[in-house]
């Protein structure tokens, strides 16, 4: 019906936001930067799956893959990135156009219970991911993460106190 | 051939003036807001040239009463029809935004209507995208019964053939339940909203101010509200995700789930399983890492992901069939069971068992989350949903219990008393009617209170109580579960428990319909 979505180029955007473009479907030629290279990407059942290049093989893993983004390990290095169409960059460009930025992120205890430990202080910086605060319910040791990458500007909370639920815990400056 | 006699002029003229009616300008309306048309979604979903639309020629209804202008468009701000995704068949209906907003006038909702009940009688998966301002105010109270027909069907059609709907751009008032009835909501972030009673009428009538993405946003409704099963951050992914979600599920409740070939990549006997489960019980792990190397490579398709992180629900294939997985995530909240996580486990085992689908079980619950605040809202009617569930399921039913299965919360995580097939335990597991502590304290209150060192006493009952009980040999010696099993073989023998079931068949006794606490 529309041949004009017929995807003939795919975008990586890595978690450094560097742009690599493949043309679909991949061809054995990617370019990266000025330069062509002759790669091929095989699998057997010895290796695995792998790129071939200058006769060398680099086994490729994929760790752990959400809609368009992925985790890969490519020679025991884990790279992160995301693959865009033309029209999912375009839309990405509209929508940070019009979305206003959330510039603090409050930490809340997800449960009723108690801090055992508070691994930042005020100043710190925190990594998407990183756990922030430990929190001990249920018997159980729960790592609470920082939900965006940023500075912590307040600790309100510290070990051995005990919270309730939606108690805000520590306050990030989003970065 | 000849075209020109009179008939085939007509003919021609009205497909040149329903191709004039989709402009370049429109089209280029939806992408300056980030969303498609209504005709590339369609062509994104189905594969190339397989979809054929029917009614595209229909015209809006006339108005009871003039008051507003209806545009006399072609096709009613909906395109309806059918094809292949994936080379089978599904039904599709998908509103089109740039046409009166894509509201929905009585027209309108007969197409929908339309290709809701050719879908049941083929049974065939019915997907809606769904991109509409409301009811059309014109066409008044008719637009309504429109709204009511549409609904009307989807509960005719109800675990009969899998409904989705994908929600790409505003759905308000009554549409928002035309969503809520089906199977499964996808939604796409920061384009597509759903509420009841849109910001204007929230600030006149409470006086908040609240935006359209604050008040049900994607991001909301996926977190919080649990209505999105799953979003996606543009509509390509949306639709890509749609579409390997499509590729899980059988097209209706007769048929089996589709297979795919299984491509033996997955080891059998994985010993990394051993040491997944810490030593120390308190701390915690990832459950998604034991789904993972339980099922197919890269076979897990995880549904309702932000909500109710303390259950995991999902689809993945063993040996390329599908199975449906209900696990506790130890890593949110401790793994308890809360009304959120009750709810979303209950309503994903209806679905599975609805459509033929094995459900597997890994349990690792402490408990049900205790407070004034669950207890007040209803835990008890909520987690009552899920036992209901379960033990109404009549596919094939097999639980792994990985450690911590103590008390109501045990009973609840499919045991074999409540109608599991199969019942394994890891040696890790802790299986008892509470946990060491509480046990301690109630068995051992009288003599706690006397000690001279209560912290020493408790600390040797609390392991003796650990050694003596808490473990899966005593559940074993009974039967109530079938086998202690090496962590490293679950996969093994997970496979062929689902063999032995392949042909469960259960008499269930005659009845309008259970009474599900709801």
């Amino acid at each position: 019906m529309n041949e004009n979505l017929k995807i003939k180029k795919l975008y990586a955007l890595s978690s450094e936001n560097r742009k690599f473009s493949f043309s679909v479907p991949l061809k054995n030629k990617i370019r990266i930067g000025r330069r062509d290279y002759v790669v091929q990407l095989k699998s057997d059942e010895k290796y695995g799956t792998y790129i071939l290049w200058k006769n060398r093989k680099y086994p490729v893993e994929i760790v752990r893959s959400r809609q368009n983004k992925y985790e890969i390990l490519f020679n025991d290095i884990s790279y992160t990135f995301t693959v865009e169409t033309p029209f999912s960059l375009q839309r990405m460009k509209v929508i940070n156009s019009t979305k206003g930025v959330n510039e603090q992120e409050s930490l809340k205890a997800p449960m009723p219970g108690k801090i055992i430990d508070v691994l930042v202080r005020e100043g710190s910086s925190v990594l998407r991911g990183e756990p922030v605060v430990i929190l001990e319910a249920m018997k159980m040791q729960n790592e609470i993460q920082s939900p965006v990458n940023g500075k912590v500007i307040k600790v309100s909370t510290k070990a051995g106190c005990n919270v309730m639920k939606d108690d805000v815990l520590i306050v990030i400056k989003v970065e | 051939m000849d075209l020109s006699g009179k008939s085939y002029r007509t003919f021609i003229e009205r497909q040149e003036a329903l191709k004039k009616q989709f402009s370049e300008k429109q089209a280029e309306k939806q992408h300056s807001k980030g969303k498609l048309t209504a005709h590339e979604r369609i062509s994104l979903v189905f594969d190339s040239g397989s979809f054929e639309e029917i009614d595209a020629f229909v015209t809006p209804a006339d108005q009871p009463v003039e008051f507003g202008k209806v545009d006399r468009t072609y096709g009613d701000g909906v395109i309806v029809g059918h094809g292949k995704v994936n080379g089978r068949l599904v039904f599709a209906y998908a509103q089109d935004f740039t046409i009166m907003g894509g509201s929905l006038g009585v027209v309108h909702a007969k197409k929908i209507a339309k290709i809701q009940e050719m879908a049941l009688k083929m049974g065939s998966p019915i997907i809606g995208l769904m991109d509409s301002g409301g009811a059309r105010i014109q066409e008044g109270v008719a637009s309504l019964s429109g709204y009511a027909t549409i609904f009307q069907n989807i509960i005719h059609s109800s675990g009969i053939i899998p409904q989705i709907s994908v929600v790409m751009g505003p759905a308000a008032g009554g549409a928002v339940y035309s969503p809520a009835l089906t199977d499964f909501v996808f939604m796409t972030s920061h384009t597509s909203y759903m509420f009841v009673t849109g910001p204007n009428v929230v600030k006149e009538v409470l006086n908040e101010e609240v935006t359209s993405e604050q008040l049900g946003g994607a991001e909301i409704h996926a977190r919080k509200s649990g209505v999105a099963h799953m979003i996606y951050d543009d509509e390509e992914n949306t639709i890509l995700a749609l579409k390997k979600f499509l590729s899980y599920l059988p097209s209706n409740n007769v048929e089996n789930p589709p297979m795919v070939i299984d491509d033996g990549a997955t080891p059998d006997i994985n010993e990394k399983l051993r040491d997944i489960i810490p030593d120390d019980p308190n701390k915690a792990y990832d459950v998604k890492d034991v789904i993972n190397l339980i099922i197919d490579k890269n076979s897990f398709f995880e549904t309702s992901e932000l909500f109710a992180g303390n259950i995991v629900t999902g689809f993945g294939r063993l040996k390329g069939k599908t199975i449906g997985i209900v696990a506790n995530q130890p890593k949110v909240l401790a793994g308890v069971l809360d009304i959120d996580s009750s709810t979303k486990g209950a309503r994903f085992i209806r679905f599975c068992d609805a459509f033929n689908i094995p459900i597997l079980t890994l349990a690792d619950v402490p408990g049900f989350l205790p407070g004034i605040d669950q207890e007040h809202a209803g835990i008890i009617r909520h987690g009552a949903k899920m036992l209901f569930a379960y033990s109404e399921a009549t596919v094939p039913k097999i639980t792994v219990i990985l450690r911590k299965a103590y008390g109501g919360a045990f009973i609840v995580m499919n045991s074999k008393n409540l109608g599991g097939d199969f019942s394994f335990a890891w040696p890790t597991a802790e299986i008892a009617v509470m946990g060491p502590d509480g046990a301690v304290a109630i068995l051992y209150r009288k003599e706690l209170a006397e000690s001279k060192n209560p912290a020493e006493l408790k600390k040797e009952l609390v392991k003796k109580y650990r050694d003596k009980i808490a473990n899966p040999f005593i559940a074993d010696e009974c039967g109530y579960i079938d086998e202690v099993i090496d962590p490293a073989v679950t996969r093994k023998k997970i496979v062929s428990a689902f063999n032995a079931l392949s042909n469960k068949w259960v008499k269930v006794p005659a009845r309008k319909h259970g009474n599900m606490p709801l």
